[in-house]
């Protein structure tokens, strides 16, 4: 059989094809079920980090609890454009064509309101950035933030994931009661405290070395989110 | 005419691929991903193995099917079936190692564009029978995780003053007034370690440039 025959070439192709295409297909079909178990686990995960519930969840925690935990503490909620609660709806069921609709979780302890949590996504140097914030039950301050989802340069922009790159979050203050107006976090070029004046380090952040368009695509997500989802807050915030 | 599976011809394959032909020092593959992945230690071991895997692989299944592939289309043929095994081993990560896959993240991606893979396999794999494309592709890939991990260590240790995220440069250092080399994290810094690597590896290998 002469291999370099254009006949040859094209049936050769072809077999190529299908069958690589059968194969990743049936890798993707039978493994579909239990990847998207990890990836509402992850998820769950996530929005117990963001509110500081991590504690009681060591890192090691299996997913069983994982789930007890979320499903005791945490209440989901979805909010409309104005910053409505839209009755009888769960984020489950949201998707791509709910673009006025927003989810929302709460965390209670014991009944009583302690956080509000809700997923921050946007594009960094890379690829798209996902995370949740958490905002303390006065609506005002940030209770933490994680980034679990990313495709930046690993020690780089992938610093996102870190704890004392999310840790600088925790207590800023997404509105300022003095100005009355939302200040979201801003990520600096450098250390906040020698970018900033005192009066603004309540809302600005580190930077991550080397790292400055990642910086630049957290600090522009969280403009865009907080404001989203200030619609609700301003509704819950005592001034 | 069979041959013993670690014959004398079998270990310079081995030695070729780790040492005289060394994909990164010798061949001067893979650079990109050499000065990317290691600012950790952790992420240049996992893409170490990740690429090992895949070269040794990719090579046999080309290996296999060496005689059937149309000369015209080989490349295209080669980048299919690599692909094809990259993608596999991601959804089964995703899969089973969640955690893992977490943190490989771009990288599985990566291995596809390494020209160590498609290298092996256009110069050895094409002509070569399964076993000992199967050696060669292990060998390349040790050859490029020895480097890789080197300069992880060295990055990490000097850039972040760390080790696999464990501080091993004393507070005291600090104290005294030393600080991290902001060089190391970038690229930059993976370029001279590099280029002193492959410096120290050609004069001990005897290496001539032709």
């Amino acid at each position: 059989m002469n291999i370099s025959s254009t006949r040859y070439t094209f049936i050769f192709a072809i077999i190529v094809c299908v069958v690589s295409g059968v194969l990743l297909s049936a890798v993707s079909e039978g493994l579909r079920k239990q990847r998207e178990l990890n990836e509402e686990l992850d998820v769950k995960k996530n929005i117990l980090k963001a509110v500081a519930l991590r504690d009681p969840i060591s890192p090691k925690m299996k997913g069983p609890e994982v789930l007890k935990v979320y499903g005791s503490k945490i209440e989901e909620l979805v909010i409309d454009a104005r910053g409505n609660v839209v009755a009888g709806k769960t984020p489950k069921q949201l998707t791509g064509k709910d673009k006025d609709l927003f989810p929302l979780y709460l965390y209670k302890e014991d009944g009583q309101l302690m956080a509000y949590a809700f997923p921050v996504v946007g594009q960094g140097l890379w690829s798209t950035l996902y995370g949740y914030l958490a905002v303390e039950a006065d609506a005002t301050t940030i209770r933490g933030v994680t980034f679990y989802k990313h495709g930046e340069t690993p020690g780089l922009g992938g610093e996102i994931e870190k704890e004392w790159f999310q840790n600088n979050f925790k207590g800023k203050t997404i509105y300022s009661m003095k100005e009355h107006k939302l200040t979201p976090t801003v990520v600096v070029k450098g250390k906040a405290a020698d970018v900033v004046s005192k009066d603004e380090l309540s809302y600005h952040v580190d930077g991550i070395t080397a790292a400055t368009l990642t910086g630049k695509g957290v600090t522009e997500l969280m403009a865009r989110w907080i404001t989203v989802y200030d619609a609700h807050l301003s509704k819950l915030r005592k001034i | 005419m069979s041959e013993a599976l670690l014959s004398t011809k079998n270990k310079k394959i081995i030695k070729d691929g780790v040492w005289d032909t060394n994909p990164i020092t010798f061949q001067i593959l893979g650079i990109c991903s050499a000065l990317a992945v290691t600012t950790q230690l952790k992420a240049a071991i996992v893409m170490s193995l990740g690429l090992t895997f895949v070269t040794a692989g990719s090579n046999v299944v080309i290996s296999l099917i060496r005689n059937f592939i149309p000369p015209q289309i080989r490349i295209i043929v080669q980048l299919t079936v690599v692909s094809a095994l990259v993608i596999s081993i991601d959804q089964l990560l995703r899969a089973y190692m969640f955690d893992v896959s977490k943190q490989l993240s771009v990288f599985v991606g990566l291995i596809i564009t390494n020209c160590i893979v498609m290298g092996r396999l256009e110069a050895f794999a094409m002509g070569n029978p399964p076993w000992k494309s199967f050696l060669d592709g292990l060998a390349n890939g040790a050859g490029y995780s020895a480097i890789l991990i080197l300069i992880g260590i060295v990055r990490e240790i000097f850039g972040s003053g760390t080790l696999l995220g464990h501080h091993v440069i004393p507070a005291s250092f600090y104290a005294a007034g030393y600080v991290n080399n902001g060089m190391m994290v970038l690229a930059p810094g993976a370029f001279f370690l590099l280029g002193t690597i492959v410096w120290i590896q050609r004069s001990i290998s005897g290496y001539k440039e032709s």
